[in-house]
Order: C-alpha cells, then sequence, then structure tokens
C-alpha cells in the first residue's frame, strides 16, 4: 500500500486548520506571522500533491511562486513589525487597535 | 515502507504545527516552525518533487526562518502571558464541530481513492526549467518585480524615519525652504521663503551664525 492523494490532502488540511487556530488565538504579532507562513506550507503541499499525482508540472511552478512571495511577504512584514515595536515598544496586536502605525 | 515514511513525517508535520501554536516562547514557535519546513521537505521528496524539496529548505528553512529569528533577537520578545479564556461556553461547540470535520475527513480518506504515484522525472530542476522560462517567463518576470518592491518597501518601512538630521538643517542645492524650516526661532506664522544653493549661503542670508550648535528642533 503506498500514500494516496488523499492522504496528502487531509494532512494539507490539518496543518492549514493549525495555521487558522494560530492566528485566531495568538496575540504576538511575530507568532501570527509564524502561523501565516505555516498556512502558506500547507497550500504548498496540495499543489505538490496535485502536480506528482497528476503529472503536471504546473503545480510545481506555483510552488515556486508561492514562495517567492513568501519571502517578499516575510521581508515588507517583518520590517512592519519593527516599525510597529518602535514606536509602541510592544508586539501584542491588541496594542495596535488603531489604523496607525 | 512509503506508508510508514508517510505516517513518520506527516506526524512530525503536525505535531511541530501544533507546537508552533501551543509554544509561549516565539523563539521556540521559530524552531517548531523549522520542523514544520524540514518535515514538509521529506514529503516533497516522497512526492517526487526534489527540486521544490531543495528550494523548501533553501529559501525556507533557510532565509525566510533566519530573517524572522533575527528579528526576535532583535527585539527581545517576551513571552506571552497566559490570559482567561473569554466565551468558553463556545467550547464544547468547536469540539463538536472539530468531530464532525474529522469524521468527513475520515469518511473522505477510506471512500475516495486515486492512483498510485507514477515514476517520473516530473520534479526534476531539468523539466521544471524549461516550462519556468518558456510558457511562464511573465509570471516569472512579474515575480522579479514584486520582489524589488518588497525590497523597497522593506527600507522604507524599517528605516528610522527622522524629518531632519542634526547635522543637515540645510540640504545643499536649489531648493526653497521656509524660513520656520531653517530658523527655529522664527514664528511659524511668518510666510517668508528663501531660496540658497548651499547651506553657508542660506545661513548668510538669514544671519544665522552658528548653524551646528543649535538645539534640534522638536
Amino acid at each position: 500500500m503506498e500514500p494516496r492523494l488523499s492522504w496528502y490532502l487531509a494532512l494539507s488540511a490539518l496543518l492549514f486548520t493549525i495555521g487558522v487556530v494560530g492566528v485566531i488565538i495568538k496575540r504576538n504579532v511575530i507568532a501570527m506571522f509564524m502561523c501565516i507562513e505555516l498556512m502558506l506550507n500547507a497550500v504548498n503541499l496540495t499543489f505538490v500533491a496535485f502536480a506528482s499525482f497528476f503529472q503536471d508540472v504546473t503545480g510545481q511552478l506555483f510552488v515556486f511562486i508561492v514562495m517567492t512571495v513568501a519571502a517578499a511577504e516575510a521581508a515588507v512584514g517583518l520590517g512592519i513589525i519593527i516599525a510597529m515595536f518602535r514606536n509602541r515598544e510592544s508586539l501584542d496586536v491588541d496594542d495596535a487597535s488603531i489604523l496607525k502605525l | 515502507m512509503l506508508v510508514l515514511l508517510f505516517i513518520l513525517f506527516g506526524g512530525l508535520a503536525i505535531g511541530c504545527a501544533i507546537n508552533v501554536v501551543a509554544q509561549r516562547n516565539p523563539l521556540y514557535c521559530a524552531i517548531s516552525l523549522i520542523g514544520v519546513f524540514m518535515s514538509l521537505a521529506c514529503l516533497y521528496l516522497m512526492l517526487a518533487a526534489p527540486f521544490i524539496a531543495a528550494v523548501q529548505v533553501i529559501v525556507y528553512a533557510g532565509a525566510i526562518m533566519v530573517l524572522v529569528v533575527f528579528v526576535i533577537m532583535l527585539l527581545n520578545v517576551e513571552q506571552e502571558e497566559r490570559r482567561k479564556i473569554r466565551m468558553g461556553f463556545l467550547l464544547p461547540a468547536a469540539i463538536a464541530l472539530a468531530a464532525a470535520l474529522i469524521a468527513e475527513v475520515t469518511f473522505i480518506l477510506a471512500s475516495v481513492d486515486s492512483e498510485p504515484l507514477q515514476v517520473s522525472d516530473l520534479g526534476l530542476t531539468r523539466s521544471i526549467g524549461p516550462a519556468l522560462f518558456t510558457q511562464y517567463l511573465l509570471p516569472f518576470e512579474i515575480t522579479s518585480i514584486l520582489l524589488l518592491m518588497a525590497i523597497v518597501g522593506a527600507m522604507t518601512l524599517a528605516r528610522r524615519t527622522r524629518e531632519l538630521s542634526t547635522g543637515a538643517r540645510v540640504i545643499p542645492g536649489a531648493q526653497v525652504l521656509a524660513l520656520s524650516e531653517i530658523d527655529p526661532t522664527t514664528s511659524h506664522e511668518e510666510p517668508g521663503t528663501i531660496e540658497s544653493h548651499t547651506t553657508s549661503e542660506a545661513a548668510q542670508v538669514l544671519g544665522i551664525t552658528d548653524l551646528r550648535n543649535q538645539t534640534r528642533r522638536e
């Protein structure tokens, strides 16, 4: 018996759900950021699984581009986090409830 | 054999992911997240995608997580304190819904069956490269522009924003500056502007002798 496509999809759904739960219950901005990365990785797993099982290279190219977007997101997001910490001396999202850095 | 590997790496990924959410110290979160990335890279290898697995390790576990750990170290993050759970009456409903979801997933796992994985050279760099540089060249180039924008955005956001540093009260060049911008002692209502080409020229026009030693305007 070998791993089937549905196994990978179930694993990816579980990882994505854990990421969503993390974004909801975490209050530290950096921890929320890492949970978003977790969700992106869960989606990547779906792409690679579909690409491999359906014999199509497009899914893997999508993963490549998603990774680039994740890198850009990391750079900009961490810049925002640093600016927020500099102005508020705190990383708690409840302290940043007004739309002003 | 492959099933055992899947269970091993899948279980590792889920365990590390739960640890990411459960930890209160962000540094431990980051290390658990690296565990998730590594086990996902192993799963990509099992899915016959070695190029994506390598990029996963290099870009995610290497570059992005190093950036995150740097920021955690830089900002001196403290642990999250425990807070009492609000809306605790929703907890049974959440558990019931989660049980329903798990039941659905189990049903799908048991009923739906797909073809087993075929051996191919699909995930090799040799087959990804031609597709990336011919059919998907435009997305590739757009991605490079996105990265450029991200560089500029990150520099702009993380830079310390001060209006004027103490050393550069008047910027040399053909600039028209408000008088109050140069001489803080003048009132802001005064509408006079001066045109200057150098710092000393502006100082001469204004009659300011000691530009450098003035206290910084707050």
